[in-house]
């Protein structure tokens, strides 16, 4: 039995691994810079350039911060002409030109050299003084705005990549350092530039383009989400992230504070909701569905069945809607809270748990119902299905034979056997009620995970969606492993060891 | 002779599923309820629409509703001409010569200034009439189920819904059958044992994997995310081409492994363990919180209604798969797959002409059950405002509309029920295919 728990324990690894996987890829591809959602609300006001420079620094920090400087995961199959450390360029613009410049021409050399050479050319925009003597006899106005101009379109040199635009930007570049001999110091960097882009073009190799050559990296973004920036396995050394095996799950874009303290306190509300709602499921739809088999045919059975069909098919929004619509409506019946889960004014610091209860209840109600209907058809038929397939077996039919009383026969011989399959539903249930969770607390205001994703979708929080997205995950593993021990625990003659 | 021919190939599964299916009543009503909404999708652009169907002004006929043009152009009389602007026209006041409008004389989503602010079926509704001046509204031009925020006519937004439930519903079915039938039948058939090559072909097979996805998409990255930028044909176009790169440079290499699988040690043979490892893929799919999965993809992708196709398709495959491989496993056994195979037929042949007609009907059921989970899937989504375009009108964002405001019973009742009717058809369809191909019920 325990060497089955932990079959069925390791059997969940793959499972985790590709869920990790495919939050990973999906926040991978999230578009958006992250850095930028992280730095924009902290600079507001300032001087522009001191302001740049400030978000620049933090961007920085926040690079390290998030593993952004990392490559992205432990094998990237590239090709020849890309070299491997093309993603620490951090700069998303100057990266895609690179990239595209490697596709064209396929020599690295000469391209990071040229690439390197714009540096020079920018920084020595700072270098130069406008004196009184040349502001005389220009204008002051028109140096300072050729110069703007001439630093824009070095910065757009960057990103550029079609040979006509850059050849362009020479040339316009070229125009308006020959009219003023001022930025004579610009010229001849602009000169060294052009020698490396001509570069460029004579020593293109684009063939290395289709050589694909492999890369392996053993830190990486992946690595270092599950398993922190520390010790892999003791999580020793580590600074910014512990890893996701160990609880840390990142930062939040919006609030700037680690996902984890949130989930804790509103995985509760999800769970609670969760798991009375398959208890009450339970309770109800079991008598429902052995009450049906035993009269089957009869008026209850039918009448049972189709209500429950009925409910089965009725999307779990719309009788949410109904019902805040009917019971929460003070034009119509007033009985119950619209929304929340405690009154505006919280509930007093003193209230015992039976009057944090009491006050409480109301707001419950409605969700509890919406949580719940839908499982009850459900449940009922698998009831029924397996408690007709059991009476119509042949120690059953001993039972009667022995004269034993129909509840007898019923409660005792039958239904033990009918609840296998019973259980085994659970692990259909738990996943089920666990998302429906995301539209019943969004219509009901609940603070639990589905409301935190809803949210988060809104505000474009992605590693508040991907975890929650994991956590589900690892949620509904576990519903899963409890169905399965349950099932074990419940059936002896199947045999574990062999399988 | 021939008659009782027939009669003796009545005793087929098929026909005597179907004569089951059509005692079921509740099924086989469900059937005509479907067909019924389907020629509602269908025809929905003919059955609500503000464009007239035909007009007849200043001597001329034109048919707006049937027209793909933007504007028509009209010369009058005096030598000047009028410009139409299809789209924005305000057709209920030109002063046409003869008009028959759509049943429902309104398109979805379309503003009506006169009756903003959720003017209910039986409420009183206003209409402007050519002196301008307000009036009651004409029978003809009522909004039969009442208006939304903007004035909005729900009847029109529901049967523009069917449109977009029904195709949701079916595409992404479609595709999850198509993954499902393929992984389904390849396990079921194969098994574990089946799949024999050589250990030459097997690795020069992963290594031509390797290779076919950096030509077909590293190499040509930088054309697929232009062509992401610019259309969805042009994508459509480079990712076929990628495709078709993909699949010869794995015909190459797993033709080469064929030669080198005759070299010493490369000759021994390798199973391919299809079967566990297509069980295992699927246990793991299963496992996953479904629509979590959805909504997280939703979010992060552009909202637009093929993408929401694809993301419900490509999680919903495994119920199918299931059942394809469960039946599969049965079939390979059978005597006229193994004559089949004794006669020489090539695999796919088997599995594709023989194999696969008679493993169908179990997926049927699935694909039923889950036509009705799409559409609810969908229904919650655009409730919730996720993955669908704002712009669009669907039953679920029409339910969300009414939950702004209580009194306005009618925006949360009538899609509502649309979404229950059709959901309800497809389970009892689903719930009628499986009483009729169970063996067990037979009489």
């Amino acid at each position: 039995m325990g060497k089955y728990i932990l079959k069925r324990i390791l059997f969940f690894i793959p499972t985790l691994v590709i869920i990790s996987l495919l939050a990973f890829v999906i926040s991978i591809n999230a578009p958006g810079d992250p850095l930028d959602r992280m730095v924009s609300a902290n600079n507001s006001g300032g001087e522009a350039s001191l302001q740049s420079l400030n978000t620049t620094k933090e961007k920085e920090r926040w690079r390290k911060k998030l593993g952004l400087d990392l490559p992205v995961f432990y094998i990237s199959i590239s090709n020849r002409a890309t070299p491997d450390t093309l993603y620490k360029v951090y700069d998303d613009t100057k990266r895609e030109g690179l990239n595209r410049l490697i596709k064209q021409y396929g020599n690295w050399e000469e391209i990071s050299s040229y690439h390197r050479s714009i540096y020079p050319l920018l920084q020595a925009h700072q270098h130069i003084i406008i004196d009184s003597v040349t502001a005389a006899m220009y204008g002051k106005n028109v140096l300072a705005d050729t110069l703007n101009e001439s630093k824009f379109t070095v910065i757009s040199l960057f990103s550029a990549y079609d040979d006509n635009v850059i050849q362009t930007k020479f040339r316009q570049l070229e125009r308006m350092y020959a009219a003023y001999p001022v930025f004579d110091e610009l010229k001849t960097l602009l000169e060294e530039t052009k020698l490396h882009y001509a570069a460029i073009n004579k020593n293109a190799s684009a063939y290395k383009n289709y050589i694909p050559t492999i890369h392996f990296y053993a830190y990486n973004q992946y690595h270092r989400w599950i398993f922190g920036d520390g010790n892999w396995l003791t999580g020793k050394g580590s600074k910014d992230c512990r890893g996701l095996i160990r609880g840390d799950f990142g930062y939040s874009y919006e609030t700037k504070l680690p996902v984890s303290s949130v989930i804790a306190d509103r995985m509760r509300w999800s769970l609670l909701f969760t798991l009375i709602s398959i208890i009450l499921a339970y309770m109800i739809s079991l008598p429902i569905g052995i009450k049906a088999a035993a009269h089957k045919n009869s008026l209850f059975d039918r009448t049972s069945s189709v209500v429950l069909f009925i409910l089965y098919s009725m999307p779990a929004f719309w009788v949410a809607t109904l019902l805040l619509m009917t019971f929460a409506n003070t034009n119509v019946l007033p009985w119950f809270p619209a929304s929340g889960i405690q009154p505006a004014t919280g509930i007093p610091e003193d209230a015992s748990i039976f009057q944090t209860i009491g006050i409480r209840l109301p707001y419950l109600i409605l969700p509890t119902i919406c949580y719940t209907y839908a499982q009850l058809a459900f449940l009922s038929r698998i009831t029924r299905v397996s408690t007709l397939e059991i009476i119509s077996q042949d120690y059953i039919r001993t039972a009667h034979a022995k004269g034993l009383s129909e509840r007898a026969v019923i409660y005792k011989h039958a239904f033990r056997n009918a609840l296998l399959p019973i259980i085994t539903i659970f692990s259909n249930i738990f996943p089920l009620a666990l998302s429906g969770s995301v539209i019943l607390e969004t219509i009901f205001t609940i603070p639990g995970m589905g409301q935190q994703i809803f949210q988060a979708i809104l505000a474009k929080d992605y590693p508040v969606i991907i975890d929650v997205f994991t956590l589900t995950g690892v949620l509904t593993l576990i519903g899963y492993l409890f169905a399965d021990i349950l099932y074990a625990v419940a059936d002896p003659r199947i045999s574990y060891a062999s399988k | 002779m021939k008659t009782k021919k027939q009669q003796h190939t009545d005793h087929s599964l098929r026909a005597y599923a179907w004569k089951q299916f059509r005692h079921n009543r509740p099924a086989y009503v469900s059937l005509y309820v479907l067909g019924l909404l389907a020629l509602i999708a269908i025809f929905s652009p003919i059955i609500a629409n503000e464009k007239p169907l035909y007009i007849s002004y200043k001597g001329e006929s034109y048919f707006p509703a049937f027209s793909f043009k933007k504007n028509y152009v009209i010369p009058h009389s005096d030598g000047t001409t009028e410009n139409i602007q299809l789209d924005i026209a305000d057709w209920k006041h030109m002063s046409l010569d003869k008009v028959i409008w759509a049943p429902v004389p309104y398109s979805p989503g379309k503003a009506d200034n006169k009756n903003t602010h959720y003017k209910g079926p039986g409420d009183e509704q206003l209409f402007t009439d050519n002196n301008g001046n307000t009036v009651p509204m004409p029978a003809r031009f009522r909004h039969r189920l009442g208006t939304g925020n903007l004035g909005e006519d729900i009847l029109s937004g529901l049967i523009h819904g069917a449109r977009i439930s029904l195709t949701i519903g079916f595409i992404s079915m479609a595709i999850a059958t198509f993954i499902g039938l393929i992984l389904g039948s390849i396990a079921g058939y194969f098994g574990d044992n089946r799949l024999i090559t050589t250990r030459g072909r097997f690795w020069m097979t992963a290594l031509g994997i390797i290779a076919a996805w950096f030509y077909a998409f590293q190499v040509r990255q930088i054309i697929l995310e232009d062509a992401i930028k610019e259309s969805g044909m042009k994508l459509l176009l480079q990712l076929v081409l990628s495709l078709i790169i993909f699949s010869v440079v794995v015909f190459i290499f797993s033709q080469a492994g064929k030669f080198i699988g005759k070299l010493p040690w490369l000759r021994k043979k390798v199973y391919i363990h299809a079967d566990s490892l297509i069980s295992r893929l699927i246990e793991i799919f299963y496992s996953m919180p479904t629509f979590i999965l959805i909504i997280t993809i939703a979010a992060i992708a552009k909202p637009s209604l093929v993408n929401l196709m694809v993301i419900i398709g490509l999680t919903s495959w495994t119920g199918i798969a299931r059942f394809t491989r469960a039946e599969f496993l049965k079939i390979r056994n059978l005597e006229y797959i193994q004559a089949a195979r004794s006669l020489g037929f090539s695999e796919m042949k088997i599995i594709m002409r023989h194999a696969l007609p008679n493993g169908l009907a179990p997926a049927l059921v699935t694909i039923a059950f889950g036509i009705a989970a799409a559409i609810l899937t969908e229904s919650g989504l655009s409730f919730l405002g996720i993955g669908v375009p704002a712009d669009i009108v669907t039953w679920g964002s029409l339910v969300n509309e009414g939950r702004a405001n209580f009194s306005a019973w009618w925006l949360v009742i009538f899609p509502g029920l649309a979404i229950f009717i059709t959901v309800t058809a497809y389970n009892l369809i689903g719930e009628g295919l499986r009483d009729a191909l169970d063996p067990r019920l037979k009489k």
